[in-house]
């Protein structure tokens, strides 16, 4: 901070030496005629770190200057022309996404960009948003998701906006033990991280694995309603949805408000489909005993004998490789059959177990065909295996003639 | 023989017969051509060349021999029928077989599966294979223990244990070329030893097109598996053979054996059924016993338990479980590649420093020692 005190001579000294061109015998730093760029004008003299980070930012080079959203003069060399001229500084938290929109709702100035101009008004129906304007200056304003001076693009992978980053972004507050537990909310960032949506994202590398922006919304974040929740999950788990939306718990869960979805699977903790879920899931809300209640037991055994019956054609498989036997076609059956299982998994969010029955009995048919025929093969392998005894039985009558031949003297001539 | 014996077809066909040998015989010297093929293992007697075909086959029918079809002297012949029978199944493979890293595992299922008889042309091949291992091993041991290193035989010696190693050497160029996994991997392990070894370790990388067993490694295991070292394996056949005209069977140097004397019409015989016999059992274990494919060999994924092949594992115990430096282990392997041939020959002309006696006692106690460390290598550190 001594660098702020001396700021006038060092800036005079900074120019005078820029006019020398005699850059390697300048100080170091403070003064160096670098520091003076088109993007911060002279600002970075006083402010090399902040000058630093938004010269990172696309912002940089495309007219936009630490003027533009501070105000004041940036080619000054004195502190009080600096920082005159509607200088605002630091910003008052709730004045941030309406200076931000005076560009970002401007048409004419995004067009070239390709960038939305509605993000301001999405914010303003946003959780977010509602409260700020509500006088809560806790919530999450622009430069908390983007940053104040660093900010990038969603396609540079260090931004905080780019996919595998926006859980930690979100999560700097709603991962925040002190602050989720201060305003009585979820801990969302934490039960996010143990789901298969973020094992997808994380481990797997899925960049298109859901994060928190395609459930909520991006700008107009928000929670859905219980009525929105099958249509926010169906977007992608369209299938799902679809079988869903034409078995009785649909229309029996809206009528009693009880959310859909996340009734069995959780919001922000979703564990990967479970098939033995199936068998204890009902009992949470139907007694265990009723006609209910024994539903997804029933579906779990059907489930379970196709996916015997495929694992042990798998094995016969296997053995035929080994061998080998022509099993190409198999081993596309078998893939048949697993895709029946995958649909009755599907099917069972219908929870009508006629349904679910169609399909794994398919797949299960499937796998004994395979069965039955490689058995047949195989069958037929091992047979062939006792025509050595035949063969044997040759080659020692032949090696009976050798040996008589061989003890009776030889003819002569 | 059967041209010598007495001729069973009528008398115009038997004369058109002799005419076309008569008329070969005028511009080829059959005999001289028949002398070169014996030895290849056919007759070990000398033959006359100066004389035509019939004549010097009736001379050889003629004279009685000692029977090299019986134990133990069939270990030789062996050597050369298993040759032959691994030559002609192998042509048969090289038909279809691609040495590529994308063919080699396809076209070999291919073989066994799509080929008509293919099954048992490469069951043969692979059974013939490791009974022609275990054949050449047993008879270097043979020779060692029946002194058969003294002199005049020293180039016999030289030669069977030149057998071996040239044996050793197709088995593992061969057992690479399915690129199975197993075989891969197993391959993949020996090279390591053998790449090991000071001095002739990296001239083998060298040879083989790298340390790391890549498409390279499978081309060139390929042409030496079907060119090279069968030519330098049938240079050992001719040598031991060659060495046999000159100087005659063991017992026969020994003279006394009466009962080992016998015609050419039992030693033909006793030939057939031994032929007989061998096919029959190679067909028994080809179907009983079928070489099990395990999925295209995977660079990128080392199965569990992987070993070098059998006649590399008494070594691994050095590296496996006492964690010698690789080098120990591959010093081992060349020391005991040179004092193999190379000791029993100097204790013969050194009797006083190492008797027969006591080249025995020490090849028993080597041989054992190689059996424990063999299945040490086979069995420790399993997961």
């Amino acid at each position: 901070m001594s660098a702020r005190a001396s700021t006038p001579v060092a800036a005079a000294l900074a120019l005078a030496l820029a006019l020398a061109a005699a850059p390697a015998a300048a100080q170091p730093s403070i003064g160096s005629p670098r520091t003076v760029t088109a993007a911060s004008g002279r600002c970075g003299v006083c402010h090399p770190a902040e000058r630093v980070a938004f010269e990172t930012s696309p912002h940089a080079r495309e007219d936009v200057h630490c003027v533009s959203c501070h105000g004041g003069d940036d080619r000054a060399i004195d502190e009080a022309t600096a920082h005159g001229h509607g200088f605002t500084g630091r910003m008052d938290r709730a004045s941030i996404p309406r200076m931000c929109a005076s560009c970002h709702s401007d048409e004419k100035r995004m067009r070239p960009y390709d960038l939305p101009v509605d993000q301001f008004s999405l914010y303003q129906t946003s959780r977010h948003g509602i409260l700020l304007a509500g006088g809560d200056k806790q919530v999450a304003v622009c430069s908390d998701c983007h940053g104040a001076h660093d900010i990038l693009p969603a396609s540079d992978p260090v931004s905080r906006i780019a996919v595998s980053n926006i859980p930690r972004t979100c999560g700097r507050c709603h991962g925040d033990t002190t602050l989720v537990r201060q305003r009585h909310i979820q801990n969302a960032y934490a039960q996010y991280m143990t789901s298969v949506h973020a094992h997808q994202l994380f481990d797997l590398g899925n960049l298109r694995a859901p994060t928190c922006v395609s459930c909520h919304g991006v700008h107009g974040a928000t929670p859905p309603e219980v009525d929105e929740i099958s249509k926010v999950c169906g977007r992608c788990h369209t299938a799902e949805r679809r079988y869903f939306l034409a078995g009785p718990h649909a229309q029996k869960m809206a009528a009693q408000d009880v959310p859909a979805c996340i009734a069995c699977h959780g919001n922000h903790a979703i564990e990967a489909s479970r098939v033995d879920r199936l068998g204890s899931g009902c009992a949470n809300c139907h007694e265990a005993g009723s006609r209910l209640g024994k539903m997804g037991p029933a579906m779990l055994a059907d489930y379970q004998g196709a996916m015997t019956e495929i694992e042990k054609a798998e094995k016969q498989i296997a053995r035929a490789d080994e061998v080998p036997i022509q099993t190409e076609d198999y081993h596309a059956r078998v893939e048949e059959a697993r895709t029946y299982l995958r649909e009755a998994m599907t099917a069972a969010h219908a929870v009508q177990p006629e349904l679910v029955a169609g399909f794994t009995l398919r797949a299960r048919s499937v796998g004994t065909e395979i069965q039955s025929e490689l058995q047949h093969k195989f069958f037929n392998l091992k047979t062939s295996k006792l025509f050595l005894i035949v063969f044997w039985f040759y080659v020692l009558v032949t090696v009976g003639i050798l040996l008589r031949t061989r003890n009776r003297p030889p003819r002569r001539e | 023989m059967s041209a010598g014996g007495p001729g069973r077809p009528r008398e115009a066909e038997k004369s058109r017969v002799d005419s076309a040998i008569d008329w070969l015989e005028q511009r080829l010297n059959l005999t001289e051509i028949f002398s070169f093929l014996t030895h290849f293992g056919i007759v070990y007697t000398p033959v006359d060349t100066r004389l035509p075909l019939r004549a010097a086959l009736r001379r050889i029918g003629a004279s009685p021999l000692v029977s090299y079809a019986r134990w133990p002297q069939v270990l030789g012949l062996l050597t050369a029928l298993l040759f032959g029978l691994e030559t002609v199944t192998g042509i048969l493979l090289a038909f279809y077989y691609h040495p590529t890293a994308d063919g080699a595992y396809d076209s070999t299922t291919a073989i066994v599966r799509d080929v008509p008889a293919g099954w048992f042309i490469h069951q043969m091949h692979h059974w013939g294979a490791l009974l022609l291992v275990g054949v050449v091993v047993a008879r270097v041991i043979r020779l060692f223990w029946d002194r058969l290193y003294h002199p005049p035989r020293e180039l016999l010696w030289l030669s069977a244990v030149w057998l071996m190693w040239v044996a050793l050497q197709l088995d593992f160029t061969g057992r690479l070329l399915p690129w199975d996994v197993h075989s891969y991997w197993s391959s993949m392990r020996g090279l390591e030893l053998i790449g090991s070894q000071p001095v002739i370790g990296p001239l083998i990388g060298f040879v083989l097109g790298g340390r790391v067993i890549t498409e390279n490694v499978l081309v060139r295991s390929y042409a030496l598996h079907i060119i090279v070292l069968p030519l330098f394996y049938l240079g050992g056949v001719w040598i031991t053979f060659a060495t046999m005209r000159r100087i005659g069977l063991s017992m026969q140097a020994e003279g006394g054996d009466e009962s080992s004397r016998t015609t050419w019409h039992r030693h033909t015989l006793n030939l057939l059924i031994l032929l007989v016999l061998l096919t029959a059992g190679l067909v028994t274990l080809a179907t009983l016993l079928p070489f099990r494919f395990h999925g295209p060999a995977d660079p990128y994924s080392t199965p569990a338990n992987t070993r070098p092949p059998w006649y590399l594992l008494s070594p691994f115990p050095l590296v496996q479980l006492l964690r010698a430096p690789e080098w120990v282990a591959g010093l081992v392997l060349l020391l005991s590649g040179l004092v193999v041939p190379i000791l029993p020959l100097w204790a013969a002309r050194h009797p006083r420093r190492l008797s027969d006696q006591g080249l025995r006692r020490l090849g028993i106690v080597l041989l054992s020692l190689w059996a424990v460390f063999t299945v040490l290598g086979a069995f420790a550190g399993r997961r």
